[in-house]
């Protein structure tokens, strides 16, 4: 009888043998998300840190602030670099190749190249900001050894949060994080000043950069509402604005960049007076623009080409962001408003891209525009595409959020937009009651 | 300024749809439907208008308000006409009768 009822108890049919192992399966999965939830809220409590909300931007900006575009998110992939079709093989490009410094070869006209050592000097209040970011523009500002023992942090979830946040902190109008594109480093990066490029041969004055790090941070700040409001685009403040964005990104990504080596990980800045990396590829991997008509330049939805910016190239665990897509390419498609301003005429009428080093882009001529910026003789630089474009933030109104919103939905309601833009008079009109800086014809 | 112009706005809506009831309702329903749609249509665009014109003033777009006043005030004197005449605020005289009565 014990035995029979013995077999009994260690019976179990093929049901009961499911639902047990239905059981144990769930039980042990929940552990495991358990655990993983416990093991980062670990890392936080000594942190003393509360985890953002799931899909939060960061903290202190929970959604990215793109005016009233309608904004999709593209993949990371080979093919496409965000809205920009990839054709062939990118290659690196060399710093000694980029307009200003082609400019002080002589390879731009004998005027050009004496222009290009002045034209930022010589409106005082661009010589100073330029003097003051020359402060953090030797290697040893912007990039160095990391701690050797790394600090606890959060998942790279939090982390990209936190980042944002310390960006914030600092002062950044707006910030991403991309993947970064390999092709974004330069070949080669220069080491001397402008003045020295023509004496010198270029491979005495130019080193190959070696640095790949996975990931990018780009910090974006504007140029000014009320200033590009008052000015031309062209005249003697438009150096100024630029350095003011030159200036201010330049030091939020060295000490952010210095931030994240005393954690224990390796970050270098690049800012405008030490770069590796070419920006508008970074600028876009990191979700804050698209490639714009004027082939080297992009668009943010909200601040258009009112924005400078400086990164920070890092392996820090990241969650990188993604590329975005608000209709940009439909709409310089059928604008024209920078070429048809622009003093330079270097801005391409083109309907169709041309083939550019790999990729597909707008046929502008980035020798023309900085000939004009380096030798105009009303001011000081120029930034007159920054100042006509419809995608500039405006004042705060419903119905400029409208029309970022109406911008953003095609080749049609782009022409709307443009056409409603124009009717209004934005972007070529000067309001003189901005006009608050104070002008030296002499000196251009 | 913008929360006061937010408050008359919202005030005047609601005294014109009680100034305008008694005159709204009419024997056709289609006729009492159209009534109501041209007044709100006519109160956004009025609205609208002033909210823009306010704000681009303030902000110094000249152009852009100066376009404004033509463009929203003009739709709304003719709305606000054709309201008015829908309503019986506008009445025409009707010149045959006397021209018969003249023979």
């Amino acid at each position: 009888m014990d035995n029979k009822e013995q077999k009994q108890t260690y019976k179990i049919n093929r049901r009961g043998f499911l639902k047990v192992g239905a059981a144990a399966t769930a039980m042990g999965v929940m552990g495991a998300l358990k655990a993983s939830t416990k093991v980062a809220n670990a890392a936080n409590e000594t942190l003393n840190y509360v985890p953002g909300e799931k899909g939060q931007w960061s903290k202190l900006h929970p959604n990215p602030d793109y005016s009233g575009a309608a904004v999709r998110y593209v993949e990371h992939n080979d093919e496409w670099l965000g809205t920009t079709r990839i054709v062939g093989k990118i290659k690196n490009v060399s710093e000694a190749d980029m307009g200003f410094n082609l400019a002080a070869r002589g390879l731009l006209g004998e005027e050009a190249q004496k222009e290009v050592l002045r034209f930022v000097s010589k409106y005082p209040l661009s010589a100073a900001l330029s003097k003051v970011l020359s402060a953090i523009a030797p290697d040893s500002a912007v990039e160095g050894k990391p701690a050797e023992k790394k600090l606890p942090i959060p998942d790279p979830e939090q982390m990209s949060k936190h980042i944002k946040d310390v960006a914030y902190f600092l002062r950044a109008d707006e910030v991403g994080i991309g993947k970064m594109p390999p092709y974004a480093y330069y070949s080669h990066r220069a080491t001397v000043g402008r003045d020295l490029m023509a004496s010198l041969p270029v491979e005495s004055w130019t080193v190959p950069v070696e640095e790949r790090l996975p990931y990018v941070i780009v910090v974006m700040v504007d140029q000014h509402l009320e200033t590009t409001l008052a000015s031309t685009g062209y005249d003697g403040i438009s150096s100024a604005q630029s350095f003011r964005g030159y200036h201010a990104t330049g030091n939020i990504a060295t000490i952010l960049a210095q931030y994240i080596r005393n954690l224990g990980y390796n970050a270098r800045a690049h800012h405008a007076r030490n770069y590796a990396a070419v920006m508008p590829p970074v600028i876009i991997a990191a979700g804050l623009g698209e490639l714009s008509r004027t082939g080297d330049s992009t668009i943010h939805p909200r601040l258009g080409f009112r924005h400078k910016v400086a990164a920070v190239t890092t392996d820090l665990p990241l969650v990188p962001d993604k590329p975005i897509d608000f209709g940009l390419q439909d709409f310089c498609r059928v604008c024209r408003k920078c070429a048809e301003n622009c003093p330079a005429g270097a801005i391409s009428f083109d309907d169709d891209y041309v083939e550019y080093n790999g990729y597909l882009r707008w046929n502008s001529d980035f020798r023309k525009c900085a000939v004009f910026r380096t030798t105009n003789k009303e001011g000081s630089s120029c930034g007159r595409c920054m100042k006509v474009c419809p995608w500039n933030s405006k004042e705060d109104s419903w119905f400029h959020l409208a029309g970022t919103w109406i911008g953003s939905r095609g080749e049609m309601s782009s022409q709307l937009l443009k056409s409603i833009d124009d009717m209004f008079g934005y972007g070529t009109e000067t309001i003189e009651k901005y006009k608050w800086w104070l002008e030296w014809p002499e000196l251009y | 300024m913008g929360t006061f112009l937010v408050f008359l706005a919202g005030m005047l809506f609601m005294a014109a749809i009680f100034f305008i009831k008694p005159r709204a309702k009419q024997k056709e329903i289609w006729k009492t439907v159209l009534n109501w749609v041209l007044f709100v249509v006519w109160y956004a665009i009025t609205w609208m208008g002033i909210s823009f014109i306010y704000i681009n003033a303030s902000v110094g777009h000249v152009k852009a308000t100066s376009t404004a006043i033509f463009l929203f005030l003009g739709i709304s004197v003719v709305l606000g006409f054709i309201l008015a005449r829908l309503l019986g605020f506008i009445k025409v005289k009707k010149v045959s009768d006397s021209a018969t009565s003249q023979l």
